[in-house]
């Protein structure tokens, strides 16, 4: 499902990140990325799913050129991605129950369907009570899992998470893994995670790519 | 060498920017061409929120500079030419003045002052805010969802408003005429009616079109480049008032070299 080669990113104060890396993810596979602060998860992430260019290097996901390419647009229309994001990415203007429907009104669902598919994905997260509300009226927690909402609701076949648990109370956070749990175990999508502390999702089948700001390091499980 | 390039730099800048403004209009256009029937919906309700923050808020705000303005032009006409018989040159007057020059291009100057600010500072806030790169990475094409209702709404309303500038201007001509010579309604209007013509509607459709154009897709380029800071906002937001508005004079000098040189 993505295949890097000889990839480098440009950190914002000049230093080179995931300098070197090659990797292969496998269509139904899961990688999480591990590494501190600094050392390019976000990054790499956003490069993966063509929203960064990266310093060098060749990113293919679902057999398309992203870079060098179109980035992200390259696959509109071609792989159906969800990208859960560490902070902000949703649409200040639109409530978190508009912002959920939006991408399913943009892949033409109507009615019932729509409806099923927003609101199962509200209730699953526990958001319904804050649904009509507009992301700066709720809780950063609530902007997290508004974000893993729209993620469930759209049901991509690739996803991506940045720190989806970084910031949620230990209710939110059983749920939250719940959800990413299933994913991992759902041999039609596949997962990317990118977080600080591993330990969280020790019980994940997933392969282990650990970033440092000098060197990375590629595990199985 | 070095002084060479650094002669060369502001040229090289600017035709960079007009290769972005040529990008991003030509793939906004062919993105439109892909819509489907079913994302239609979205893009109109995102279009009717541009008409009505560019068009319907500036209605009062158009109209009632245009009142002013014509029957500040006609007083000041009647001051200068009143020996001259003025009364007879109310309709050249008017048409010259207003319909052909000062209406399209003032309404342009309002909205850019109104609109093509709000623009870049809302698509800048969202850049910054990864609002841009979460609609693309879910399928929402952003020259489809964001640069494509703004190009529709800022043109229709461009439209609606220099359409109520005209009458406004003419309304505000005619209460001076009528207070100053008595002249009637249908005098009054016969006599812009003569001096109009179809090149005029023509002028004045072409100038709507190519206005809206440079007021919308100046505001996406400034907005869309921010990256790193809120800071960036404001620059962005002088830099898209300056650019538009010396590229709108441009544009109107030409057209009015076009069509009535």
């Amino acid at each position: 499902m993505i295949d890097v080669r000889d990839l480098a990113l440009d950190a914002p104060d000049g230093r080179r990140l995931a300098e070197g890396l090659s990797l292969a993810v496998s269509r139904g596979g899961s990688l999480l990325v591990n590494g501190p602060s600094g050392s390019g998860r976000s990054a790499l992430l956003r490069a993966l799913a063509g929203m960064e260019r990266p310093a060098r290097g060749r990113v293919r996901v679902g057999g398309r050129e992203v870079w060098p390419g179109g980035g992200v647009l390259a696959l509109a229309g071609q792989v159906r991605l969800g990208f859960a994001f560490a902070s902000g990415g949703l649409l200040s203007n639109l409530s978190l129950r508009e912002n959920i429907a939006l991408p399913l009104r943009f892949l033409e669902l109507a009615g019932a369907d729509l409806e099923r598919r927003t609101e199962g994905a509200l209730a699953r997260l526990g958001l319904r009570a804050a649904a009509g509300l507009r992301p700066h009226a709720v809780s950063a927690s609530a902007r997290k899992q508004a974000n893993l909402a729209r993620v469930l609701a759209l049901e991509p076949e690739l996803i991506f998470l940045d720190d989806p648990l970084e910031g949620l109370d230990a209710a939110d956070r059983a749920v939250a893994l719940e959800l990413i749990q299933g994913w991992s175990a759902d041999r039609s999508c596949t997962l990317l995670i990118a977080a600080e502390e591993p330990q969280a999702f020790s019980g994940l089948e997933a392969e282990r790519l650990l970033l440092s700001p000098s060197s990375l390091a590629l595990e199985s499980p | 060498m070095t002084y060479l390039a650094r002669l060369g730099a502001p040229v090289r800048g600017f035709l960079e920017f007009l290769g972005d403004q040529a990008h991003l209009v030509l793939r906004t256009l062919r993105r439109a061409l892909r819509l489907r029937l079913g994302q239609l919906g979205v893009v109109a309700g995102q279009t009717k929120l541009q008409i009505r923050f560019t068009g319907l808020d500036a209605l009062w705000l158009v109209s009632g500079t245009a009142l002013l303005l014509g029957a500040v032009t006609l007083i000041q006409a009647f001051s200068q030419l009143s020996g001259l018989g003025a009364e007879h040159y109310i309709g050249v007057l008017m048409v010259l003045i207003i319909l052909r020059e000062l209406g399209p291009l003032l309404t342009a100057v309002l909205v850019i002052g109104r609109s093509s600010t709000a623009i870049a500072a809302e698509l800048g806030a969202m850049q910054l805010n990864g609002e841009v790169d979460a609609l693309a990475v879910h399928g929402i094409d952003p020259y489809q969802y964001l640069l494509l209702p703004r190009w529709v709404g800022v043109l229709i309303s461009l439209f609606v408003l220099v359409v109520f500038f005209d009458t406004a201007a003419l309304a505000g001509g005619f209460l001076v005429a009528k207070l100053k010579y008595a002249v009637t309604f249908g005098f009054y209007m016969d006599s812009v009616r003569q001096t109009l013509s179809n090149r005029d509607f023509a002028a004045t459709l072409l100038k709507i079109l190519c206005f809206s154009g440079v007021i919308t897709f100046h505001a996406c380029h400034f907005g869309l480049r921010i990256r790193r800071s809120q800071t960036e906002i404001p620059q962005a937001v002088t830099k898209t008032v300056v650019s538009a508005l010396v590229a709108v004079f441009a544009l109107d000098g030409l057209l009015a070299a076009l069509f009535y040189f």
